[in-house]
């Protein structure tokens, strides 16, 4: 099992190969492996989505996938 | 002349009352929303799970039957406080994982809800059912059938259990009923070795509907032993109904050459298998690569049934992902209750130096891998468990020694949604009497046992289940206890 944070200015659903996963800045869980992180459908971030190998991480040392306010 | 006319119109007849199987229905076009699935994830909070109840029954023939359908009889006599209302810890169960035997009372339960408890002894357990099997297949009436060739032993059976068992049932009824616990019957794909559970999900892949077969075709292929008991066909029409795969399929492929997971990568390989065409020589038209997928055991691929839940619970990737429910927060509590009715027949073949005669070194050798494999399984799951658990113990062990060092070093260490995991474990290998042991350790593999037989496997599985610690862990804490 390897740990995320899908980091975000706001807590609101976090989309791993697209189905929900669980709320931004929350440590969770996914198996190994290359994965497409995104928000959803409103889209005010960026990058649009993040697809990551996900890999040799801890529950103390989660990878962190930043995403950040799409300027207006 | 017309001695001639008449044995052609005869052979004519005789062969158009050879069998074929009863074909799947199409799937007219893919519909993620439609069909025999788990329950979305829910919007509204008081829609979670909260505990999240899995059972397990293993193949074993009437032995896992009877030792499964007491289990659910003592599940269904277990009163619980929960969620503020007096329930019983049956009602709370979300999934039934079956295999072969393990899948009639599965099965049953799925479709006839709480009637089970007084139909199903007299519909199936007591029944000599493979006297009728046997009986049908040397029926005169049922030779021209099975000389069909894609007629066969499974198909006449499928035919019984329809009739005596689940009178008709087609999966379309559990999809109307709409209610848990959702079902999954697992068979085996011959080719591949790949376990084929008879969900809308894997169907999906075949390009048909799982509303349009009947159960008692499900629970044939799930029991289909092997040499008894022919394979089950089913048609594969993928490529015609606009399917597309789920993203992580596509991801996984990326990682083949890294191997960071190949067993992720493998059960895409294993979904992209199925879609696989081929031109048609005679059409110039694209079919699919196997137009026909033959059907075997589900205990050949894994004989407790508990790989599908396993993979549920530990990915993502899954269609029923139970990981994506507990890091949504909607699960506080997981339970698995694995019901293992695998037995161990003492042998006296080291009693002496003969060697050991052909038939009892095939059928020896060919038992042992699935039982390696049973017990890798079972170990899988003691495995997924120490690793939910030891999350919170590496989190909590840092924060006591940063803490050790003065208040000042104090962790704010971020924690992902905590559960607290259950494994229950019912098996023969638990009952404490040697010689009770023993005795039920030597049950035979059948569709037929003696009506004594029958209750004392019912009453052992309740009283296993009941000294379990994990059970009387989870008791202690639905009653209030800590």
């Amino acid at each position: 099992m390897e740990h995320v944070i899908v980091s975000f200015q706001t807590n609101r659903f976090a989309y791993i190969d697209g189905e929900k996963a669980g709320i931004t800045n929350d440590v969770l869980r996914v198996e190994a492996g290359t994965h497409e992180f995104d928000l959803g459908n409103l889209k005010n971030y960026k990058p649009e989505s993040q697809e990551v190998e996900v890999v040799g991480t801890t529950v103390l040392q989660p990878l962190k996938i930043v995403f950040t306010r799409k300027d207006k | 002349m017309g001695g001639r006319f008449v044995a052609l119109v005869i052979c004519a007849l005789l062969l158009s009352a050879c069998g074929s199987f009863p074909v799947n229905p199409p799937l007219a076009r893919y519909d993620p929303s439609a069909g025999y699935r788990f329950d979305p994830i829910p919007d509204e909070p008081d829609k979670r799970d909260e505990m999240f109840v899995i059972l397990v029954f293993s193949g074993g023939g009437t032995r896992a039957a009877a030792l499964s359908f007491g289990v659910l009889e003592a599940l269904r006599d277990t009163p619980i406080r929960w969620q503020e209302r007096d329930t019983s810890l049956l009602e709370e169960v979300d999934v039934i994982s079956s295999i072969s035997g393990g899948s009639f009372p599965a099965a049953y339960y799925a479709l006839r809800g709480s009637d089970t408890f007084t139909e199903f002894p007299e519909r199936f357990l007591y029944q000599p059912v493979q006297s009728d099997l046997v009986k049908r297949a040397l029926n005169p009436s049922n030779w021209f059938k099975l000389a069909g060739p894609s007629y066969g032993r499974s198909d006449l059976a499928a035919e019984y259990y329809d009739e005596k068992v689940f009178g008709g049932a087609m999966y379309g009824q559990l999809i109307a009923a709409h209610r848990r616990p959702f079902v999954i019957l697992n068979a085996t794909d011959l080719t591949t070795g790949v376990q084929f559970p008879f969900v809308q999900d894997q169907f999906d892949l075949l390009c048909s509907d799982l509303a349009g077969v009947k159960l008692s075709r499900a629970a044939a292929a799930s029991s289909a032993f092997p040499g008894g008991l022919s394979p089950l066909t089913l048609k594969n029409y993928a490529g015609d109904c606009d399917y597309h795969q789920p993203k992580w399929v596509g991801n996984a492929l990326k990682d083949r050459t890294s191997r960071v997971n190949a067993r992720r990568t493998a059960r895409a390989d294993q979904r992209l298998g199925y879609a696989e065409s081929v031109v048609d020589l005679d059409s110039q038209k694209q079919r699919p690569a196997r137009p026909y997928i033959h059907l075997t055991d589900g205990g050949v691929a894994d004989n407790i049934g508990l790989r599908e839940p396993l993979t549920a619970i530990a990915n993502r990737n899954n269609a029923w992902s139970v990981l994506q429910r507990i890091d949504l927060k909607q699960v506080d509590k997981l339970v698995v209750v694995v019901v293992n009715a695998a037995t161990n027949p003492q042998t006296g073949r080291d009693q002496t130096a003969k060697v050991p005669g052909l038939l009892d070194t095939i059928s020896t050798v060919a038992s042992i891998p699935l039982d390696n494999y049973s017990f890798e399984t079972l170990d899988l799951l003691r495995g997924t468990v120490k690793e939910f658990n030891e999350e919170m113990r590496l989190i909590s062990g840092c924060k006591a020694l940063a803490s050790n060092k003065g208040p000042q070093c104090e962790l704010d260490i971020p924690t992902p949604h905590q559960i607290d995991f259950f494994a229950i474990e019912v098996a023969f290998e638990y009952i404490h009497d040697d010689d009770e042991r023993n005795w039920f350790k030597n049950l035979p593999t059948t569709l037929e046992l003696p009506r004594e037989t029958i209750d004392r496997l019912r009453a052992v599985g309740r009283t296993i289940l009941g000294e379990d610690k994990e059970y009387q862990r989870l008791m202690k804490q639905l009653n209030g206890g800590s």
